[in-house]
């Protein structure tokens, strides 16, 4: 642990783990990517200003807007939330950090590498050209011009992204369920954080979802694996069948994680159009528990509304049907939603001030963007609409009402995060000509709505609403300037504000002084008493020592030790698809008084990734670059991975909180299980994408084309041996931990390992047979690359055993500890490596079935 | 499945009176648009009369006295009726307009209900590929770049792709369906009007998409024998 340096030092900025630096860093960050992606607009806005390719030639025209589409989705808009979202939550909740703020740390670092790596992806030759929604085959290097090393670029950049998207929900999910505020309810939190709640919970899953897409398709890309490849040179795979799962099977991927996305972008401005609401209009937010519950239905049925975007598919009616119920369905709440909105201005006090402006305004675009909604939920208009202009308007109408809505939150926490105001005057201005050039440049595109998606020679007549539109993007980012020079000025001439800037607002974060200090409130912040106070040390002690206040849903607040917990941010973490956090680290004795912010290893981490990452990408040229780069940044990137999870950390939790519904299940447990949920998710991703390519392609004919005879049970029965023996070896080093027998624990997390490692010899023994086997059917052995069957099992069964690999670091790092004497008397890490192992083994009981025996 | 008979001896199913989904379309689409403008004015023109009635002229008002405070726990903030009963209203459209347009989409998905116009359809298979579009008749014959149909025919198309994926539509005669490799799909459409339509693909499928545009050829009865028993000689 090192100190954390003063703001002005470069140094902190590299260090800190400190939510609200992060979440500067995140707008900051986020408003770069903002710019990128807008500049690439401008170019093809600039390119649509005649019907043809004659300004970025007909493949830079597919780059860039493939490219704009998944920087502002993926890099831009998210990421611009979650900057409020690390500032402001833990403020509005109460609790001075997020759960793990070096976890929080790589989240940023991996997100700000992954953006890195994406810009690289330009200077590949190509950039990734196949449009945001990657369809497949297009999106395999078969359909690519050149050696497509920058659309790999991409899509390794796109994992890590969401390996920084995966931390990030798992720490915020745990922050929220555990450090709020004592009398706290989860229905009393602010409507931001509570928005920002719910998005991470479609978050972890529906980016589980999208990891595994990602992975396959970069396993199609760099070990040549066969997913979403059609044919292999234009020939079959085996006897007359070509692979006709491998588009659907996209599709269907990309859309269960698609349609949440859109969610998971409009929640958060919802979150803050709420908050903006509320203190510009001076009412409290009408049929606020209907609001909310109208948002937890939205989030539940996110998850079945996805086929909508594949109504031509050929879908059969029974399901064409329920898609179009559930999308209906789902549009309800929002009505709801927006009608809270406006009658909460009634009998207000609406003052215009810059962020409540562009609240507004988010909300009318967004009735508009709702209402262009409706007309594709309705199938049959659904079927002329698809793939034109229509759904672009409609997107951006309500994608871009939600960043404007997230505009409006930049202005209103701008004063509370840096203590100076903007310039209301500037801010004014800035929101006119935005909404002059948003509405200049989408609302032409429903008049135009005849031009397919993605072309550059639309119609002639067109033309005169594409000009409109191209001016429009102008303006709409010529207006930013006006805003970057707002507040770069400000910071500096704005005038100084107090604790609360804007009159009625209630939550929390005004209720500390602009900036806040590093760790948030003096005194422990409680709403017991059914308002917000600060208790003093003596007051929490007296609390802690009496029985502790109830809250009405059932909730307690649970009171605990200031030192539980101590270093438990231990983590061994994330490299590509396994974003772990697991107490096997350090739990560092505890003494430190004073909770740690700062930490070099995330950056580090981050850095190793990058250069891994980078180097995979163009490892199938077997380059010596690509190649040394790859393995300089898998060795920084492991060896910073044990090096943070050496490093002594303290992030001591809250002394009294309110807990619900998780009050019993201690921070690090919580924060593994939410990561093993999305693991389950992955994992249950790849089986199904296994099912279903297998199905469409015949699954008797699959066992008999694509399998050699080779392909036996043997091996895989012995590996299941192997692993539930271990499984059951990890409740034995637990036993013997409570027990404080030290022998006993090394005894059992030796075994552990062994078996472990039996099981991958086993694996490697078997792999080895399988592709030097020389048969007629199979005349040069089955690898990876052989057929869609063998693609299928070494990928699904490779990322099981990479997650075994990941175990056994794991515990063969426990097993040197244990050694010096570490567990005896607190079984809890081993508790936590014992959850994941577990389910390893238990993804081993599907798998086994799925691809030895059926 | 290739029925070579089809236009020589079969009698004539004609097909000029079936609703196509062009008519289908343009009805559906000029009523959600007609009702869509007007919530649309509406809901927005209330909402931005709101925020100026209720702005903050400086004057106390009854209201003051219920203002929300720093640090309070949230409190309902009332006004549920009203707020149910818009939200009914609106639901009420949209359910509504959605019960409507189901049984067009059954029409859409089944086709015409004449069981003769139906039996009588003819059928050709597209194929999509960089970047262009091939048809196959039932006579076995191929065209690439132009669809021939005859004038008043039920015509359903069997799409598929040799490549990637691609969608093939016509935005006059309001046929639309994805051309996805491996699988086939289906869309119909009547050609009324004899003359020269456009087709395009729908989808992004790499440089050349953009130019992979298609003719239909809306041909009246007789050429179209003509030319349909020409070209199988060929
Ligand atoms: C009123 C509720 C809504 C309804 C009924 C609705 C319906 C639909 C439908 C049916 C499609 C598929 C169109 C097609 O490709 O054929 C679509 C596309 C899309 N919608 Fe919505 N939508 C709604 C709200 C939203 C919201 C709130 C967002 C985002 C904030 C959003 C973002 C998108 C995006 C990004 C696409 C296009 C994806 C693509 O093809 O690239 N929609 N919407
Ligand atoms: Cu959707
Ligand atoms: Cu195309």
């Amino acid at each position: 642990m090192s100190d954390l340096p003063p703001k002005s030092s470069i140094r902190r900025w590299f260090l800190t783990t400190n939510h609200k630096d992060i979440g500067i860093l995140y707008l900051v960050t986020a408003l770069f990517f903002l710019v990128f992606g807008g500049l690439l607009a401008m170019l093809f806005r600039v390119e649509l200003l005649t019907p043809a390719a004659d300004f970025l030639g007909e493949s830079g025209y597919n780059q860039a807007v493939s490219t704009h589409g998944l920087l502002m989705v993926f890099w831009f808009i998210s990421p611009f939330a979650f900057g409020f979202a690390n500032y402001i939550v833990p403020l509005q909740i109460g609790a001075d950090d997020l759960a793990f703020p070096r976890l929080n740390a790589l989240s940023y670092w991996l997100y700000l590498f992954s953006g890195i790596l994406f810009g690289i992806s330009f200077f590949q030759g190509v950039t990734f050209p196949g449009g945001w929604t990657m369809y497949a085959p297009l999106n395999t290097p078969a359909y690519m011009p050149g050696e497509a090393l920058g659309a790999t670029s991409v899509v390794l950049a796109m994992i890590m992204f969401v390996a920084a998207v995966t931390l990030g929900s798992v720490n915020f999910l745990t922050t929220m369920y555990r450090m709020r505020a004592e009398g706290l309810r989860m229905r009393d939190i602010p409507m931001f954080s509570l928005s920002i709640n719910l998005t991470v919970w479609m978050m972890l899953f529906a980016f589980a979802a999208l990891l595994a897409a990602l992975i396959i398709l970069s396993s199609d890309h760099i070990i040549g694996t066969n997913y979403f490849t059609y044919q292999i040179d234009g020939d079959t795979f085996a006897t007359n069948v070509n692979n006709p799962g491998s588009s659907m099977l996209w599709a269907h991927l990309f859309w269960f994680f698609g349609h949440p996305e859109v969610y998971i972008v409009f929640f958060p401005a919802l979150g803050v159009m709420a908050e903006c609401f509320q203190t510009f209009t001076g009412r409290r937010l009408v049929g606020r528990k209907w609001f909310i519950i109208s948002m937890v239905l939205v989030a539940l049925q996110s998850f079945i509304v996805w086929m909508h975007h594949m109504f031509l598919t050929g879908i059969n009616l029974e399901i064409k049907t329920l898609f179009m119920a559930t999308t209906i369905g789902i549009s309800l709440p929002f009505d709801l939603m927006v009608f809270s909105l406006i009658y909460t201005m009634i009998k207000g006090r609406v003052r215009y001030m810059t962020p409540f402006l562009f609240s507004l305004g988010a909300l009318l675009l967004f009735i508009l963007g709702g209402i262009t909604g409706v007309f594709l939920g309705a199938v049959v208009l659904d079927y002329q609409f698809r793939g034109t202009y229509w759904v672009v308007a409609h997107f951006h109408y309500v994608m871009v009402a939600g960043a404007t809505a997230l505009f409006g939150g930049l202005y209103y926490w701008y004063p509370k995060m840096t203590g100076k105001m903007y310039n209301e005057f500037l801010g004014k201005v800035h929101f006119a000509v935005y909404f002059i050039g948003f509405n200049l440049l989408y609302f032409p595109m429903f008049i135009a709505w005849e031009t397919p998606r993605r072309v550059f020679n639309y119609p002639v007549e067109l033309t005169v609403w594409h000009n409109l539109s191209t001016v429009g993007a102008i303006i709409l980012g010529g207006s930013f300037l006006i805003m970057f020079y707002n507040l770069f000025v400000s910071y500096f001439r704005g005038a100084e504000v107090g604790d609360q800037p804007w009159e009625f607002a209630t939550s929390a974060e005004w209720a500390v002084a602009s900036p806040p200090p590093l760790e948030n409130f003096d005194g422990v912040p409680s709403y017991a008493s059914g308002t917000l106070e600060f208790l003093s040390p003596s007051d929490v002690a007296k609390r802690q020592s009496g029985h502790s206040g109830a809250a009405a849903d059932g909730g307690t607040a649970e009171t605990s030790p200031a030192t539980d917990g101590a270093g438990a941010e231990a983590g061994a973490l994330a490299t590509t698809e396994t974003a772990l956090a697991t107490g096997a680290g350090t739990a560092e004795p505890t003494g430190h008084e004073h909770a740690s912010h700062a930490s070099f290893w995330p950056f580090m981490i981050s850095l190793g990734g990058f250069l891994l990452f980078l180097g995979l990408s163009g490892i199938r040229t077997g380059s010596m670059l690509y190649t040394s780069l790859a393995l300089v940044g898998g060795i920084l990137g492991f060896g910073s991975l044990v090096g943070m999870a050496q490093e002594p950390f303290f992030a001591p939790e809250t002394a009294i909180a309110e807990r619900w519904p998780f009050a019993d299940v201690e921070k690090m447990k919580l924060g593994m299980w939410t990561f093993l949920a999305s693991d389950i998710v992955l994992f249950g991703a790849f089986i199904g994408s296994y099912a279903f390519i297998r199905f469409a392609y015949g699954w008797e004919a699959w066992h008999h084309d694509l399998i050699p005879e080779a392909h036996v049970t043997f091996p895989g029965l012995v590996n299941t041996y192997l692993l539930l023996t271990s499984s059951f070896a990890v409740v034995l080093a637990m036993v013997a931990a409570e027990k404080e027998s030290r022998a006993g624990v090394m005894a059992s997390l030796g075994a552990t390992f062994a078996l472990g490692v039996g099981f991958l010899i086993n694996k490697g023994i078997e792999w080895q047979h399988l592709f030097h086997i020389h048969t007629e059917a199979f005349p040069e052995g089955w690898a990876i690359t052989t057929n869609l069957a063998s693609s299928t099992f070494y990928l699904t069964t490779g990322l099981h055993a990479a997650h075994v690999i990941i175990g056994l670091i794991i515990a063969g790092y426990m097993f040197f500890r244990s050694w010096n004497g570490a567990y005896l008397g607190d079984e809890k890490p081993i508790e936590y490596f014992g959850l994941y192992w577990h389910l390893v083994d238990i993804v081993w009981l599907f798998l086994f079935p799925l691809f030895y025996i059926l | 499945m290739l029925r070579h008979t089809v236009i020589q001896n079969v009698p004539i199913a004609h097909a000029g009176g079936v609703r196509t989904p062009a008519a289908v379309f343009n009805e559906i689409f000029t009523v959600f648009l007609g009702l869509g403008t007007l919530v649309g004015i509406v809901v927005c023109a209330y909402t931005v009369y709101n925020a100026y009635a209720y702005r903050d002229t400086g004057e106390e008002s009854k209201a003051d006295a219920d203002r929300p405070e720093l640090g309070e726990l949230p409190t309902g903030g009332g006004g549920g009726k009203k707020l149910f009963l818009s939200f009914g209203i609106s639901a009420i459209i949209v359910l509504s307009l959605i019960v409507w347009t189901y049984s067009t989409l059954l029409y859409i998905e089944t086709g015409p209900d004449s069981q003769q116009v139906q039996e009588n359809a003819l059928e050709i298979n597209v194929e999509g590929y960089q970047f262009g579009w091939q048809f196959e008749y039932p006579n076995g014959q191929t065209t690439s770049g132009t669809l021939r149909v005859p004038q008043n025919e039920m015509v359903m198309l069997n799409v598929t792709s040799r490549d990637v994926f691609h969608n093939f539509g016509s935005p006059e005669l309001r046929f639309k369906t994805d051309a996805i490799p491996g699988q086939s799909t289906k869309t119909w459409f009547v050609g009324q009007q004899a003359g020269t339509y456009e087709a395009k693909c729908y989808e992004l499928c790499g440089t050349g998409h953009s130019y992979m545009n298609a003719t239909v050829e809306v041909m009246p009865r007789d050429d179209y024998q003509q030319w349909y028993n020409g070209s199988e000689s060929e």
